[in-house]
């Protein structure tokens, strides 16, 4: 190989590495999180310290970047989903259930979002539950329906946007305690997909 | 002794080409930016949440926010099912007197700085006493310890500048008017020097 060709080469393996490696990892550790910062419970990831005045920089950068308002992960977790429990995309084309059990945490509230954040448009104006607007089952549980078209009981509509992202929020200082120390908690709701159009 | 492989992998030609102080100064580099870029973040951010809702918010004053709905949502990922009352306080003209209902569950009274920290949260809960005030003073500053009366409750800001962020759950269509009179009376009001 002559040696303009071994120089390209050379720099093209530099910049990725430094470029590509460095910029590339940094983003991906800011947007999507890794363990050094998350918690994953089957579909549901949280930052888990969020809010937080000692938080790490990838968290901080999470924050600020996605102009988020966190209250402290002492008091409140956020778990985030993209996914069904089965790993598949979650979009609006597609109806899924989440079921709740009876919890004993002070309060709780599920919404869904598009993929950017923003409230889903729906006629109805209904984007989240919580304990005092979610209707229970005899047992105490409550299972919610996050479907395009209107269902009987808890339905949240998920519109036309085509990917959608739920958020589960849940206000208890031990579960959040138990997450941020790495310990092992209650499973959190499986989302299951009922069909797809 | 190593087996005979039926089939040995061949690197590609150009790979021998690589040096290893290319792929050292590289890594090194890749290092130094992967670093630069995550501290970076927080302060080059536009959108950061201080920072939009610093356009709408008048300065020590508290405001009740609409409840968010698809066409008004002033922050990404907010909860919409609960209401906000919201003050931009801003320390350097003396300290803020808050006062804030936090009447029961999904009730949060929470500060923050402009970097999104939430340095004091107080949960709503049934049995606490309904209303909370205290005095917000800069972090550090011992003018406003000795000022404060015995029963002045302070509560240190680790900014001269930051929001404080009343948060109340809406119990059902029929009690958002009634919850947002409640959150009316919550306040934000500097303390003249």
């Amino acid at each position: 190989m002559s040696l303009l060709t071994n120089a390209l080469i050379n720099f093209a393996v530099f910049a990725a590495l430094a470029f590509g490696g460095g910029l590339g990892t940094a983003w991906y550790m800011i947007e999507a999180g890794s363990r050094l910062s998350t918690r994953t419970f089957g579909p549901w990831t949280s930052w888990t310290a969020a809010g937080r005045p000692e938080a790490d920089p990838y968290t901080r950068a999470h924050t600020a970047r996605n102009g988020l308002l966190p209250v402290s992960s002492t008091l409140e977790l956020t778990f985030r989903a993209k996914t069904d429990s089965n790993g598949s995309r979650l979009t609006s084309a597609c109806d899924y259930t989440i079921v709740l059990p009876s919890t004993e945490a002070a309060w709780w509230s599920l919404a869904v979002f598009d993929g950017q954040g923003r409230l889903v448009q729906n006629g109805a104006e209904r984007h989240a539950f919580n304990p005092q607007t979610a209707m229970r089952e005899p047992d105490g549980r409550v299972a919610i329906a996050v479907a395009r078209d209107a269902r009987a009981g808890n339905w949240l509509p998920s519109g036309r946007s085509s990917r959608i992202v739920l958020v589960f929020t849940v206000q208890d200082a031990a579960l959040a305690a138990t997450v941020h120390d790495g310990g092992q908690t209650k499973a959190l709701p499986e989302i299951q997909r009922a069909g797809c159009r | 002794m190593i087996p005979n492989l039926p089939f040995r992998p061949k690197l590609p030609r150009w790979m021998s080409e690589i040096g290893w102080r290319t792929l050292a100064i590289g890594g090194l580099l890749g290092g130094v930016l992967h670093i630069l870029a995550t501290f970076a973040a927080p302060l080059v951010s536009r959108g950061n949440a201080y920072q939009q809702l610093r356009a709408v918010l008048p300065l020590n004053q508290m405001v009740v926010l609409p409840a968010p709905s698809s066409s008004k949502q002033i922050l990404p990922y907010l909860q919409p099912d609960v209401l906000y009352a919201m003050c931009r306080y801003e320390l350097t003209g003396g300290p803020v007197s808050v006062t804030a209902a936090v009447s029961g569950p999904g009730w949060v009274l929470s500060l923050h700085t402009p970097g999104g920290d939430n340095f004091y949260v107080l949960p709503g809960q049934q049995l606490r006493r309904r209303e909370v005030s205290f005095l917000l003073v800069p972090s550090g500053d011992p003018a406003h310890a000795r000022r404060a009366g015995p029963t002045d409750t302070q509560v240190a800001s680790p900014s001269t500048e930051g929001l404080i962020v009343v948060r109340a759950a809406i119990t059902g269509l029929a009690w958002v008017a009634e919850t947002e009179a409640v959150l009316r009376k919550s306040s934000c009001t500097q303390v003249k020097r």
